[in-house]
């Protein structure tokens, strides 16, 4: 049994990881349902996004600050983002095997750029300094000062892009290019540009979340491989139906992840999320949180 | 109903063959040990790649836990020889086995799943492999995989030795074996409903396919090899580690797979030994190679997603039309006098349209026109029987079609349908100075012959078809039209077989003697695409005109067929010639065939006669 | 003055297969062209190449003096495995078409199943704004009363007849200078056909041009002006309004008899 200290400690540790997560998925989940394709290249935009906030921000880049380098790592990653749209999955927008030919782009399109990093920055692990320092604590709930910072600019940026999807007119016209193509076409909206500008979205939140894995982690070009994958059992754990729902799956794997590392151990724990995600694929494919919505 | 001849029927056998003999006399003419190791990992690439080729183009199942299958032969080959002492060939059996159990385990989460939920869900199922192969270390040493191996020998010889060459022996018999399976299974039933269920899955169960049964057999089909393949590595490389799980490896798997061409079992083989060297090219550029690798990956997926196998199939398209196109030309300058001799004397003369070069016999004369048109994979000189025997009763025009006899190839698109070639007909008659004219269309000639009737811009003083059913919805008339079971189906392929040519041109004319010898001389000179092509214009063709103006009993109209006549279902002429309207005669030559003024002239030329002379 | 909507020698379909050829067609202001033809022949194609979803093969489409499609004509594709997707240019902007004010209404559309009516309708004036047009969402919720009612449901727990109103609505909202309707009144109910047939009577005095596609005749006849028959992939017959036959002889000089 834990003691109340150590259960704030874990479900502490497993709310940020959430935090973090939904931050990951979201992006995931944005492509998914709007462009119907799967975006292997997801890991590969959370490293970029972090070596590029590292390059800018970090004192032995070019030392602007770490705020600078966020900014730069999220414009810089909506710029990529639409590039990798219109060289990758645009040319196959009218063809029926799209699903197949954007996995091979997209898993091509993330070698190319984790070589890149490691052709630019070399395979020696970095990582981001902090903002800020010093921990925050209410009662018995203890964060460092930099997750808080982390779960506050993640709650502003999820709740801006939830009120830009629900009430902008731009955002709700991404909602119906998301929903159904050809009556957006008809309907006048501007579908090339709704798709570049949803996927380049897609990458600078990747790009965010790279910022702030880079600052609580080692970073190393391959650093996208567990990101990419956790995001994958976020998303298929709440499903895609509305957009909350992987922000909702992402606390449930931050939390589970966080018990299962304490009751189980490190290296078990992918495998209890692995067991959780199949069953949950077999069982309810459409998530937990979510109608079945786009069968591609 | 498909046209699907055995392998050693198809133009594929001496190609297959070459290909298996240039790869077993190789070892003498390559000594050196890291070529021929190159060589046995695409031939094993080879066998991964087209395995998975099997569930994932021709199934449509995007199992992505592939790479799991070979690590788990991998390991099974690895655990059962190391811990359990067991023979190493044995263990290769082994490794196809628990391969196909894995398979079965992944077919049914992937049951109710389809298309990213089945990538999700088989990626899942491989990290959950890997997990389970990492943490196990006591049996599998975790990250650094179990080392040392047995390898294979037979008695006392190590295959390692005299520069692999044991390997290199296993590895392409290994190919030979998972192809001529693979090869197999997707022209069986099994093979047949996998694809029905990819392409229109409803409708596949609706006519009685199981789902469930046809993907647990797909995959496991697709495991058998891919487990044995991995077996065989862990015996080659003697080591067996958790990177086979990674993307790297499920990455080389399907840019292999995908730069061969999906649903193609050949491309992937093919693109494996392409991949294995070129990648090997660059391996001393570090990082970079991968960054190449990449881009030449996504290169042909962008600009040519077809990839090798389609581009094969492409230049074998044009080497064909430049072959067919060449002959045209050389006949065109060399055979001119013959040809004028063979029609009786009738002068041979060329327009030009934009359908290309058309080559026309008129035998000249004041008398009223008679339009011959040949058909499919025919020529004009088919009529030279009649050129014989009628020309004093009529002028006498006949032309090659577009992409036959020693008219020119043309535009395959816009020409090679029955409307364009209607227009071909127009033309030669305007150059002919002929504004009425009887008209007989033989087979695809009749639809020519009916389309030309129907466009209203010639008169038509009489209008006879031999071996063509008049249809008024296509497709469905035609299944009603003719007789699926004949050789007929070969008039929609492009590419012959000498036995094919032979078969077609024996049902469509006379089996080969003097006098249709230059019938089988001249079918191989059709462009290929002429007969292809036609599909995509069916929807234009506006059938019941056709059907209209015969009921309208425009002008004076017979269906001459010959009663053994293989293609055509009689019974549908029949029902048709008797319903009590319809305004028109049906003649039967008796014993006639496909052909019935070639094989019986006599009948056939007094049935015109009498037809068009009673108009 | 030239014609609202002039089509010359359009021809089109989904590669490589060839639907249509050489459609011509002129509508006039104010006029409203029926479509009628059997099923698989082409008329929804047609309809999705006029409003810029597929580009055209060869042709024009000039609407109020201005060429919607880019010169030009496709030509013989040499290779059928390019992606020329990639390598071709597209003729036609469904985007633009919208906003000049050429409205398609699609066939037995769902819209968008997780938007609101409310979030839909607020985004259907796009191409009028766009184009400059006044919309008027007033008197298109007074054509559609019950569309009020469900202000606040998704689209997708709309009936099939609601979600053709809501469909028709977006288009009338979008300030159409052409209307095209293809079949709206397609698998409803008979109650609910009359109902939205009277909407398109309504639509119809209210002065906008339509190019209504149905197959119901007898509803044909009483709206358009002239009916083209559309079968094969052309126009073979235009019939004016009071030489419309009923629907069986229609469809018997259609295809005439086929062989039993």
């Amino acid at each position: 049994m834990m003691d109340a200290s150590t259960f704030v400690s874990v479900l502490t540790g497993g709310l940020v990881l959430g935090v973090l997560y939904s931050l990951m998925a979201f992006g995931l989940a944005l492509v998914w349902t709007t462009l119907g394709i799967f975006n292997f290249a997801h890991g590969a935009f959370i490293v970029m996004g972090a070596y590029i906030a590292w390059q800018v921000g970090n004192p032995d880049g070019f030392g602007l600050g770490f705020w600078a380098g966020a900014i730069v790592a999220v414009l810089g990653m909506f710029v990529l983002g639409v590039v990798f749209q219109f060289l990758l999955i645009k040319p196959f927008e009218r063809k029926p095997n799209i699903v197949l030919l954007t996995v091979i782009t997209t898993l091509a399109g993330a070698t190319i750029l984790v070589n890149v990093i490691n052709v630019i920055w070399g395979p020696r692990s970095k990582q981001i300094s902090l903002p800020v320092s010093g921990d925050i604590a209410f009662g018995l709930f203890r964060i460092s000062a930099n997750e808080a910072v982390m779960v506050v600019v993640v709650a502003a940026a999820l709740a801006g892009l939830g009120w830009f999807l629900l009430r902008s007119p731009l955002g709700r016209s991404m909602r119906a290019v998301a929903q159904n193509r050809e009556a957006a076409q008809l309907m006048g909206l501007n579908v090339p540009l709704l798709y570049a500008a949803t996927f380049g979205l897609a990458a600078s939140l990747a790009g965010l979340a790279g910022v702030f894995i880079g600052s609580i982690r080692f970073m190393t070009p391959n650093l996208g491989d567990d990101p990419l994958q956790k995001a994958l059992v976020v998303v298929i754990l709440g499903g895609v139906a509305r957009f909350t729902s992987p922000i909702y799956a992402a606390f449930l794997v931050g939390l589970i992840e966080a018990f299962a590392t304490y009751y189980v151990g490190l290296y078990w724990t992918p495998a209890v999320l692995f067991i959780l995600m199949i069953a949950v694929l077999v069982a309810k494919p459409e998530g937990l949180f979510g109608r079945r919505q786009r069968s591609v | 109903m498909r046209y699907d001849p055995p392998f050693h029927r198809t133009n594929g056998l001496w190609p297959t063959l070459i290909l298996i003999a240039l790869a077993a006399v190789a070892p003498f003419v390559i000594s050196d040990s890291y070529t021929r190791h190159l060589l046995i990992l695409a031939f094993m690439y080879a066998i991964v790649a087209s395995s998975w080729d099997f569930s994932l183009g021709f199934g449509g199942l995007f199992n992505f836990a592939h790479g799991a299958l070979f690590a788990v032969g991998l390991y099974t080959y690895a655990l059962t020889t190391k811990f359990l002492a067991v023979s190493p060939w044995l263990a290769l059996v082994l490794a196809g086995a628990a391969a196909i159990i894995l398979a079965v385990a992944i077919a049914l989460p992937v049951l109710r799943l389809d298309g990213i939920y089945v990538i999700l869900v088989t990626i899942a199922v491989s990290q959950l492999l890997y997990q389970i192969t990492v943490s196990q270390s006591d049996f599998t040493g975790g990250t650094s995989g179990v080392v040392s191996l047995p390898g294979l020998k037979i008695g006392k010889y190590p295959f390692i030795r005299d520069g692999k060459i044991g390997y290199y022996y296993t590895a392409l018999a290994l190919l030979v074996i998972s192809t001529a399976f693979l090869y197999a299974i997707t022209r069986s039933r099994l093979g047949r409903a996998a694809v029905a269920l990819r392409d229109n899955k409803f409708f596949a169960i609706a006519r009685g396919v199981s789902e469930a049964r046809t993907r647990v057999l797909t995959l496991a089909a697709s495991a058998l090899f891919t487990g044995i393949a991995g077996g065989f590595y862990g015996s080659y490389v003697r080591v067996a580690s958790p990177d086979v799980y990674g993307t790297g490896f499920l990455t080389t798997i399907l840019s292999i797979l995908l730069v061969g061409g999906a649903a193609t079992l050949w491309g992937p083989i093919a693109a494996a030994f392409l991949i294995t060297f070129l990648s090997e090219l660059l391996v001393d550029l570090g990082p970079w190679r991968e960054i190449i690798m990449g881009l030449i990956i996504i290169l042909v997926v962008v600009f040519y997603p077809g990839g090798l196998w389609a581009f094969i199939q492409e230049l074998r398209e044009k080497v064909d039309g430049v072959r067919t196109g060449v002959t045209a030309t050389y006949r065109r300058k060399r055979g001119k006098t013959a040809r004028e001799a063979m029609m009786s004397g009738a002068k041979e003369s060329y327009i030009r349209t934009l359908h290309g070069l058309t080559a026309i016999s008129d035998s000249g004369g004041n008398l009223p026109a008679l339009l011959l048109i040949h058909g499919n994979s025919a020529c004009k000189e088919a009529f030279y029987k009649q050129y014989a025997a009628l020309k004093d009763r009529f002028r006498l025009i006949a032309f090659d079609l577009p992409g036959h006899g020693v008219s020119s190839n043309a535009d395959p698109e816009t020409t090679y349908n029955a409307v364009a070639y209607a227009e071909v007909a127009e033309s030669v008659l305007a150059d002919r100075g002929v504004s009425q004219a009887y008209v007989f269309g033989w087979s695809l000639g009749g639809y020519v012959a009916l389309e030309l009737a129907a466009r209203e811009n010639v008169k038509i003083l009489g209008l006879a078809i031999a071996g063509t059913s008049p249809l008024t919805v296509v497709p469905d008339d035609f299944a009603d039209g003719y007789d699926a079971s004949s050789h007929l189906i070969l008039s929609g392929k492009q590419f012959f077989t000498a036995q094919e040519s032979y078969d077609y041109a024996s049902s469509a004319t006379a089996p080969k003697s003097a006098e249709s010898a230059f019938m089988h001389r001249n079918l191989p000179r059709t462009d290929g695409r002429a007969r292809a092509y036609m599909m995509t214009k069916l929807a234009i063709v506006n059938w019941p005109r056709q059907m209209r103006r015969l009921w309208e009993n425009a002008f004076p109209f017979a269906i001459v067929n010959g009663d053994n006549d293989p293609f055509l279902n009689h019974d549908y002429i029949r029902r048709l010639s008797s319903a009590e309207d319809w305004p028109h005669v049906l003649i039967e030559i008796e014993d006639g065939k496909h052909a019935p003024f070639f094989n019986k002239p006599d009948e056939f030329n007094k049935a015109i006669v009498s037809l068009f002379a009673g108009a | 003055m030239t014609a609202l909507l002039d089509v010359i020698g359009l021809s089109g379909g989904y590669e490589p297969v060839q639907i249509f050829k050489d459609v011509t067609l002129s509508v006039e202001r104010g006029a409203c062209v029926g479509f009628f033809g059997p099923n698989g022949h082409g008329k929804t194609t047609l309809m999705k190449t006029l409003s810029g979803i597929i580009d055209p093969w060869a042709g024009r489409i000039v609407f109020e003096g201005e060429d919607l499609a880019a010169e030009g004509e496709r030509k013989t594709r040499r290779s059928r495995n390019l992606n020329y997707d990639v390598l071709v240019r597209r003729r036609m902007d469904p985007k633009r078409v919208a906003r000049a004010g050429l409205i398609h209404v699609a066939q037995g559309s769902t819209l968008f199943p997780d938007m609101t009516v409310a979030e839909i309708l607020s985004i259907a004036p796009a191409p009028a704004l766009a184009g400059g047009r006044e919309s008027d969402e007033g008197s298109v919720l007074q054509l559609f009363p019950r569309l009020k009612e469900r202000m606040h449901s998704k689209s997708r727990f709309l009936s099939g007849g609601e979600r053709q109103m809501l469909s028709m609505a977006c288009g009338l909202l979008a300030a159409p200078k052409l209307l095209i309707l293809d079949e709206p009144t397609l698998g409803l109910s008979p109650k609910l056909r009359l109902e939205l047939a009277g909407a398109v009577h309504t639509i119809r005095e209210s002065g906008v041009p339509i190019i209504l596609v149905d197959q119901d005749v007898e509803f044909l006849r009483d709206l358009v002006g002239t009916l083209n028959v559309f079968d094969h992939g052309s126009i073979s017959r235009r019939l004016s309004q009071s030489d419309i036959p009923d629907h069986e002889t229609l469809m018997a000089e259609l295809f005439g008899r086929r062989v039993q």
